[in-house]
């Protein structure tokens, strides 16, 4: 439905955006992830037609972002970084004006207003003035915003940024009911919010695209190996001695003891392997309680830092 | 368009802006008729108004100062160029918003003549007032342009008002320099190559290469020596010819006599729309650096 071809920006001689190429599908929620600075506002700029790309082509449906602006405009609903409100005017007032310059019919302007302000519960606030509300719900009536004239394509840039535990719960929930309808692309430098939302990840870094799968692919992908955490009771030696009595067992080794009279340790297997039923079994018969055992896959912390990290270190 | 014009209309009347530029304009409008007209026994309402235009360098930097800047500032601009609107539509907006806030004020202050019409003997001339009043509003109309177009520089409100002051100023002494020029070619040459000079370096921005630049210095260079062996005359008085062009108050003097002809009418509002178009352009080109 999006397609980004070879899109670079360059702020003079920086280059902030470097050969981006992807495509979103249609009902996709695509995630943009990244560290500050990466070039995710900075794309989704140049998707919105706010910034022009200083090489490359963004197109809709094959229409092109700057051969066709209003067209494309029409179809995409965007909540920029910071949520672009005019703070003199109430929710009320703010919401109508944006129904105003979308274009929004006049028979559908009051059930699409009421809408917006019902997912994103603003509907107390309606009239109040957008400066007296606190940053959480300036940060919904900015999403409702991108909401008017309910568009295919939702755009949001860090949508959660500035909400209580609470609310970042709710807006999750909100992006994923809204998934089944509109295609969505997301920002985050928060990787639990990209995993718990999204059907593929972007990992931008210096602007350029480090990795692009699902989220449990990535996670599948990297973990170069099978290893297992474990909490034993019993005196190291003897369970070190156990553990590497486990067919397809490669390694193990102790990390210390938390607990008095139990030791952690951390077996390798072989990476197609699954040992944890051997395992256990080896210990029951030596009589050695497994307190606790869990398979270390990496995190997506731990993979994005990897990424990140690696592409750094190819560049010095 | 009509909606940014609308919001932008009610902006004004929400912050204190509005007031603040209706209630000095009043206020100092209202002093100078007192003084001048019913205190002094006077009809003379044309005299009174083009004594006025001084106020436009003070009240026109209020009114046009957070026209584009502010939506910069606040970033609400991301919301109006996301949209489908185009970006004519929304500068047009904004500058008809600026301008109809000027127009209410002048109608209020159309009381005035109707205040004096009840005590000149023999009536006041009310088609000069009428002319007076149309040079105004163009003349008003050609400085809030200008203001819109240096609030589209900056995010800044303050240094928006402070560079539409100063261009202002500029346009206003204009008339002054002109006057006082001296008309040997060689000033004209002086002159014409500062001109030049300018020129070369919007080139020099605007392409950032060496060798367009050096060549436009060449040709610029050539025209201007051989028109100076060439044809001397030229150059006589060239810089008084030039600096009227911009001169917006030498096109008023015609409104005050209450004479109502096309030229400064069709002078005015393409000056307007040529930093409408301006402002335009310098919007499109932010998206590019």
């Amino acid at each position: 439905m999006i397609q980004v071809e070879n899109v670079i920006k360059k702020y003079g001689q920086r280059v902030a955006v470097d050969r981006l190429n992807f495509t979103v599908n249609r009902g996709e929620i695509l995630g943009f992830l990244g560290p500050n600075g990466a070039g995710k506002s900075t794309t989704m700029n140049i998707i919105t037609g706010y910034l022009s790309a200083t090489e490359g082509s963004v197109k809709l449906d094959g229409h092109d972002i700057l051969e066709e602006p209003q067209a494309v405009k029409r179809q995409i609903g965007y909540m920029p970084e910071l949520p672009p409100l005019y703070v003199d005017m109430t929710v009320g007032d703010y919401l109508s004006f944006v129904c105003d310059i979308k274009g929004v019919a006049k028979s559908r302007r009051k059930p699409n207003m009421d809408r917006s302000m019902e997912l994103l519960k603003i509907t107390d606030v309606r009239g109040r003035l957008i400066k007296n509300l606190s940053k959480g719900y300036k940060q919904r009536v900015g999403i409702a915003q991108a909401l008017i004239g309910t568009p295919p394509v939702l755009i949001l840039d860090e949508p959660t940024i500035g909400l209580d535990p609470q609310q970042i719960i709710e807006t999750r929930n909100l992006i994923r009911e809204l998934g089944k309808e509109h295609t969505i692309i997301l920002s985050s430098h928060i990787l639990p919010e990209v995993q718990a939302v999204c059907s593929r990840i972007l990992i931008i870094n210096r602007g350029k695209i480090v990795a692009s799968d699902t989220p449990e692919n990535l996670s599948r992908g990297l973990s170069q190996d099978n290893r297992l955490s474990l909490r034993v009771a019993g005196p190291e030696k003897e369970v070190l001695v156990v553990a590497r009595g486990v067919p397809h067992v490669v390694k193990a080794e102790s990390v210390g003891s938390r607990e008095p009279g139990t030791v952690e340790i951390v077996v390798e297997a072989r990476r197609d392997q699954d040992v944890r039923r051997e395992v256990f079994s080896a210990f029951a018969r030596a009589n050695l309680p497994i307190l606790l055992m869990k398979s270390m896959d990496l995190t997506l912390e731990e993979i994005f830092l990897n990424l990140i990290t690696t592409e750094e270190r190819e560049v010095s | 368009m009509f909606a940014v014009f609308r919001r932008e209309l009610k902006a004004y009347f929400i912050s204190p802006i509005g007031f603040t530029f209706v209630g000095f304009f009043i206020l100092i409008t209202g002093v100078f008729f007192a003084l001048s007209n019913l205190l002094s026994g006077s009809p003379a309402y044309t005299g009174m108004l083009s004594s006025l235009t001084f106020i436009f360098l003070f009240l026109v930097p209020i009114l046009t100062m957070r026209l584009l800047s502010d939506e910069m500032r606040q970033k609400t601009d991301q919301l109006l160029i996301t949209s489908p609107l185009s970006i004519t539509g929304i500068v047009l907006g904004k500058y008809l918003a600026a301008v109809a806030v000027f127009l209410i004020t002048l109608l209020i202050t159309a009381l005035y003549p109707v205040l004096l019409s009840f005590f000149a003997i023999g009536g006041i001339a009310a088609w000069e007032i009428l002319g007076g009043y149309i040079g105004f509003f163009l003349l008003g109309s050609s400085f809030i342009a200008v203001g819109l177009f240096f609030s589209s520089l900056t995010d800044n409100q303050l240094v928006a008002a402070m560079i539409t002051f100063a261009a202002l100023l500029l346009i206003w002494i204009l008339d002054i320099i002109a006057q006082n020029i001296p008309t040997d070619p060689g000033m004209g040459l002086a002159f014409m190559a500062v001109i030049a000079a300018g020129l070369v370096l919007l080139v020099f921005f605007s392409t950032r290469s060496t060798l367009a630049t050096v060549v436009t210095i060449v040709i610029m260079a050539a025209a201007l020596v051989l028109l100076f062996i060439l044809s001397r005359s030229f150059y006589e008085g060239i810089a008084a010819k030039i600096l009227t062009w911009f001169s917006l108050l030498k096109r008023y003097n015609d409104f005050s006599m209450g004479i109502l002809s096309l030229s400064p009418i069709v002078y005015y509002i393409s000056f307007s729309g040529a930093f409408v178009f301006l402002t335009i352009r310098m919007i499109e080109r932010r998206r590019w650096v």
